[in-house]
């Protein structure tokens, strides 16, 4: 084979390559919600609701859907001098579609009412399936600071690792993503008010079956 | 002075120190009429209480001290609510009231009158069975945080909530909802004067218990 010949096939593959990689952009573009791929690393830690916002961002932008601003399904804390900021305000009004185009609800009161979140439509920007219970490892914990509406705990309450911001100190609240668990209950089979993590650290999250994940909102 | 003399000193100063230790022992001042109390001592196993048996067993242990044991004393404690059973408020717990301190200080005339602004609880009111105050804000070691488990309105919290040490039984996992004793905390407000809500332990170790201002201490009430 010459040199130019085997130029030549490269430039096709590339060309193959980026016609590959503008195709599943184009469908992602439509992505208006997804579960992050990873985590901020440090626990519950996110750098606050911005720091959480940018993790969206900039994972939606790594997949070509960049041009949607992009919100963290999170709560803060209410404080005694001001409520806190809730989940489901953040999010814009819907509907939403994952990756594969899956309109997972229609608008914020459905979201929480009959959120389709689950094992099948729960995907990351990449359009791919996050782990769950029966996978390894379990990660269906969702990072969500809220209750069952969406809205933000009391200020005696901690469940948001100090506004975001600690990985130690606090507790999160968790959702599951594949709305199951260890018992057959409402909290159990929630997407965004499950149970409490042990604390607040990387390990402490992954020690009740998740990975520091959270969903992502566009309008 | 001659040895023998010294001897006989020493013999009267140690017989005395004795007499102290004793009389200290037996000090306990005898309360009968005594309907709510907060606990002198600690469990000691931070949030495990060995459930809420154990909790109450301690609130009847240190109340028989006091001369109070005839009643049957509840340790003002919710558990949560669970996938086999349902969540147990602190409020119907202890009684109907009225509820009186060690000096006899009515502190609250019902259960509705005890979560309201109107009670009586301060850190002048919420004494030992010992007839004490507690350790609180602006003393050290600052031990105003009291292990409740419960919002405000002295209800359980909801199943995804564990604010009660996995029901008082662990010094591990969890955390615990505390109130504060004396009223105090970092900052002048609803939650920082509750006496029953007021924030959530670090964890429900001992260590944990201490490290937020407390020392596992306890509620008692008795009908």
């Amino acid at each position: 084979m010459n040199t130019t010949l085997r130029l030549s096939i490269l430039a096709s593959a590339a060309l193959a390559s980026l016609g590959w990689a503008g195709a599943s952009q184009a469908q992602q573009n439509n992505m208006s919600f997804f579960i992050t791929s990873v985590g901020s690393g440090k626990g519950g830690d996110l750098g606050g609701v911005a720091g959480a916002d940018a993790h969206c961002q900039q994972l939606a932008a790594a997949v070509g859907a960049g041009n949607k601003t992009w919100h963290a399904y999170i709560s803060t804390n209410s404080t005694p001098a001001a409520p806190g900021i809730n989940a489901r305000d953040r999010i814009g009004s819907g509907p939403w579609q994952n990756a594969k185009g899956v309109v997972i609800a229609k608008n914020v009161d459905d979201l929480h009412a009959n959120a389709q979140i689950n094992k099948a439509t729960g995907l990351s920007e990449k359009g791919e399936p996050t782990k769950v219970r029966g996978d390894t490892p379990n990660q269906h914990d969702m990072l969500t600071g809220s209750d069952l509406q969406g809205r933000a705990f009391p200020p005696n309450l901690n469940l948001t690792c100090n506004n975001w911001t600690s990985g130690n100190f606090g507790s999160a609240m968790l959702g599951h993503s594949d709305r199951e668990g260890i018992a057959d209950t409402v909290y159990q089979h929630s997407w965004n008010s499950a149970h409490m993590s042990r604390d607040c650290t990387q390990p402490g999250l992954v020690a009740t079956g998740g990975g520091g994940l959270f969903y992502c909102f566009a309008q | 002075m001659n040895k023998v003399l010294r001897f006989s000193f020493m013999a009267s100063a140690t017989a005395l120190l004795f007499g102290a230790i004793g009389a200290q022992a037996q000090q306990v001042p005898q309360a009968p009429n005594m309907s709510f109390f907060v606990t002198s001592t600690p469990i000691g196993k931070g949030g495990d209480l060995g459930g809420l048996a154990g909790a109450d067993a301690h609130c009847q242990q240190l109340a028989a001290t006091a001369g109070a044991g005839g009643k049957t004393w509840h340790a003002y404690l919710s558990s949560p609510e669970l996938p086999t059973a349902k969540g147990i408020n602190a409020r119907d717990r202890i009684g109907s009231g009225p509820w009186q301190n060690e000096k006899g200080v009515v502190i609250a005339t019902n259960v509705d009158d005890l979560h309201s602004a109107n009670n009586k609880l301060t850190h002048e009111t919420a004494l030992t069975e010992r007839g004490t105050m507690i350790s609180g804000v602006g003393y050290t070691p600052v031990w105003h945080d009291a292990l409740t488990g419960s919002d405000r309105e002295g209800r359980a919290f909801p199943g995804n909530i564990n604010m009660t040490c996995n029901n008082w039984s662990s010094s591990e996992f969890g955390k615990a909802m505390l109130g504060h004793i004396d009223r105090k905390g970092l900052a002048d407000n609803d939650y920082a004067r509750s006496w029953n809500s007021s924030h959530q332990s670090r964890g429900c170790s001992q260590a944990d218990l201490i490290a937020t201002g407390g020392n596992g201490l306890l509620y008692c009430f008795a009908q």
